[in-house]
């Protein structure tokens, strides 16, 4: 007996210690980081505010009451419209832009791969900025119209939905462009020739055989553009002028001048739970989560 | 063992340094030299500061937000004594005060204080000038880029012309546009009545059609770049704008205009009440308005340094409105949660 304790408390140090030394210190990091906050929010949206919008710790499910109000559920549609539209531009651009970088053989191969890379060094918001100059009612491109008398005069091309996807296309490209490199990198060529050899045409070579085999990288690549269109609320601010509110935009608005705390708590559960939506059907339609990690 | 015992040395040292870090840091904190400002940002000189510590020695050190409630919520969730000195809006002074978070000023240490003009002294928000002292202010006026636009704008109904359809840069601040839509009605910013509220909620809907842009940081880059012909913005922000482009001119609204001011203020718990009454006191001075009004153009209540900047000043009625523009403004008030839930509502609508 005294044996076989000796033995299991053997076992303990050799297994239990390491493993909590290793990993303690992350999992420590990963509740304080990630679960607290995320309960704090799950906590605030059931609270109430006073007359001073102070925090209350009373529970209501009135926050949760005001959004489902018709008002809430048009900026939850325009919301998911653009984040749709955009997806959808960004795997018809990035597709053949990944392939080209992919399948090329040329020197250039590094250089079009930094130019995804490169405009990362520069902070978005100066990037969206300079999308508004460049868009304006004196901006380059109509100057440049004007000057080549293809318009008599300036053209609005600012302020509306079509900017605020234009912008979120610019800023979330390369999150399509890298997980569909990857993927059909990965692709084996000895595939495609199997396929051409079998007598199967170009086109249904690619539907068949790499559209199939690409798929994660498609899926993932959504996954990532999807999920911050939602609520990067600074372009739609920026490019949209306020006219294209995302769900993001409400959040920031009752976190700041509505300053109502728990209102915009329930409004970020929302987002979480949309998010959590999305990632779920990823996984239904075989995505691994392995591939969002890129 | 030695190197052990020579371990253990050094590792005492290093904590006892750390203490004697922090240590000494407190204690200049607890000086009566040194005072914490709260400030807006991009609101009071920095060569402002300087001069103060130069005249009376106390370090002044500057933290900045960029919204009244941002303060609020700092102010709440630091210790006492944080901050000292804080610079909210009208409505925020009256909040503070039913939150008894704001110390008394001592009248006798204010001797600059005539230096500010008649209208702006005893003002609602804080009768008698008990808790606060005013800074700087505004007035939500029209700006007009006359070359633009052919309607003769002089009211804020007028903002709802069918003329002026994709051309507006307003505030991007519900009580702002829902309180001008207010206002081009005949009704008051603060109304609570849900009766006049839907009346008012029908109105501003259809500025919807007009409003190209929302911009509260910087609308006058949308006026100067033509992008927008007409704008709902500060007077300040108007006068930059006329200043780039000579077609902007600036139109106080007949109803009378949306006011703000913003205004010193001491926090109860501060450790430097003296300090914090001779910065206030050299704030309401002259020549430092002077220098502030000359680097930020907002509507100045110290008529002493008004006078003092001469005609090229006090005759541009963007710089400094006009006194009947003052006496018929309206300050936002605030209003109960209820009320203020049915303004979001109203908000989140126009903006769907």
């Amino acid at each position: 007996m005294e044996k076989t304790r000796k033995h299991s408390r053997h076992s303990f140090r050799s297994n239990t210690l390491p493993a909590v030394v290793m990993t303690g210190p992350m999992t420590l990091l990963l509740i304080l980081l990630v679960a607290v906050p995320l309960i704090y929010v799950g906590v605030m949206s059931f609270c109430s505010i006073d007359q001073y919008y102070n925090v209350v710790f009373q529970f209501t499910t009135k926050n949760y009451a005001r959004l489902v109000s018709l008002d809430y559920m048009k900026i939850y549609g325009q919301s998911l419209l653009i984040a749709f539209v955009t997806t959808v531009i960004c795997i018809l651009i990035g597709y053949p832009f990944s392939w080209l970088i992919a399948r090329t053989k040329s020197k250039y191969k590094k250089i079009l791969y930094m130019l995804v890379i490169v405009p990362f060094w520069t902070n978005s918001l100066i990037r969206v900025y300079g999308w508004r100059t460049f868009l304006g009612t004196n901006g380059w491109l109509n100057t440049a119209l004007q000057f080549l008398h293809l318009t008599d005069g300036p053209l609005n091309f600012l302020y509306n939905r079509g900017t605020t996807i234009l912008g979120m296309v610019y800023c979330l490209l390369p999150f399509m462009i890298l997980p569909l490199y990857t993927s059909i990198e990965k692709l084996d060529q000895s595939l495609l020739e199997a396929s051409a050899d079998l007598g199967a045409k170009k086109a249904a070579t690619f539907v068949e055989v790499v559209l199939p085999l690409t798929a994660g990288g498609i899926f993932s690549g959504s996954i990532m553009i999807f999920i911050p269109c939602l609520g990067y609320f600074f372009i739609s601010d920026i490019l949209g002028g306020g006219n294209s509110d995302v769900i993001g935009n409400l959040i920031e608005r009752q976190f700041q001048s509505g300053n109502n705390w728990p209102l915009g708590a329930a409004l970020s559960i929302v987002l979480i739970v949309i998010t959590l939506i999305l990632v779920k059907l990823y996984q239904r339609m075989g995505g691994s989560m392995e591939n969002l990690g890129v | 063992m030695k190197k052990r015992w020579i371990c253990f040395v050094l590792a005492l040292m290093m904590t006892a340094g750390l203490l004697a870090g922090c240590g000494s840091s407190e204690s200049g904190a607890g000086d009566a030299g040194e005072l914490n400002v709260f400030v807006w940002t991009e609101y009071v000189p920095d060569a402002v500061f300087e001069k103060f510590e130069d005249e009376t020695g106390i370090k002044v050190n500057v933290s900045t937000y960029s919204s009244n409630e941002d303060m609020l919520a700092k102010v709440k969730s630091e210790s006492e004594g944080a901050y000292d000195v804080v610079l909210p809006s009208d409505y925020m002074i009256e909040q503070m005060i039913a939150q008894d978070m704001l110390e008394e000023l001592d009248q006798d240490a204010l001797t600059n204080l005539s230096n500010i003009g008649e209208a702006y002294l005893n003002p609602s928000y804080d009768p008698g000038n008990i808790y606060s002292v005013p800074y700087q202010g505004g007035v939500a006026a029209i700006a007009v880029n006359t070359s633009m636009t052919d309607l003769d704008i002089t009211s804020y109904a007028d903002l709802f012309d069918p003329s002026l359809a994709d051309s507006l840069v307003v505030l991007d601040d519900y009580r702002a546009v829902i309180g001008m839509t207010a206002r081009s009605m005949g009704y008051s910013m603060n109304e609570t009545d849900p009766e006049i509220l839907s009346q008012i909620e029908e109105k501003l809907l259809t500025l919807k059609n007009n409003i190209r842009l929302y911009d509260s940081d910087s609308p006058k880059s949308a006026l100067i770049s033509g992008d927008c012909s007409v704008g709902y913005v500060w007077s300040a922000e108007a006068a930059l704008a006329m200043e780039e482009n000579p077609d902007i001119k600036i139109v106080y609204p007949t109803e009378g205009a949306y006011l703000f001011m913003d205004n010193w203020a001491v926090l109860k718990g501060t450790k430097n009440y003296d300090g914090a009454m001779q910065f206030i006191n050299f704030m309401l001075d002259s020549e430092v308005s002077q220098m502030v009004s000359e680097e930020f153009p907002y509507l100045n209540p110290n008529t002493a340094a008004v006078e003092a900047m001469g005609e090229e000043y006090s005759g541009n009625i963007a710089k400094n409105p006009p006194a009947d523009v003052i006496a018929a403004g309206e300050y936002v008030q605030n209003l109960d949660t209820d009320t203020l839930a049915v303004y979001d509502e109203m908000w989140t609508k126009l903006k769907e």
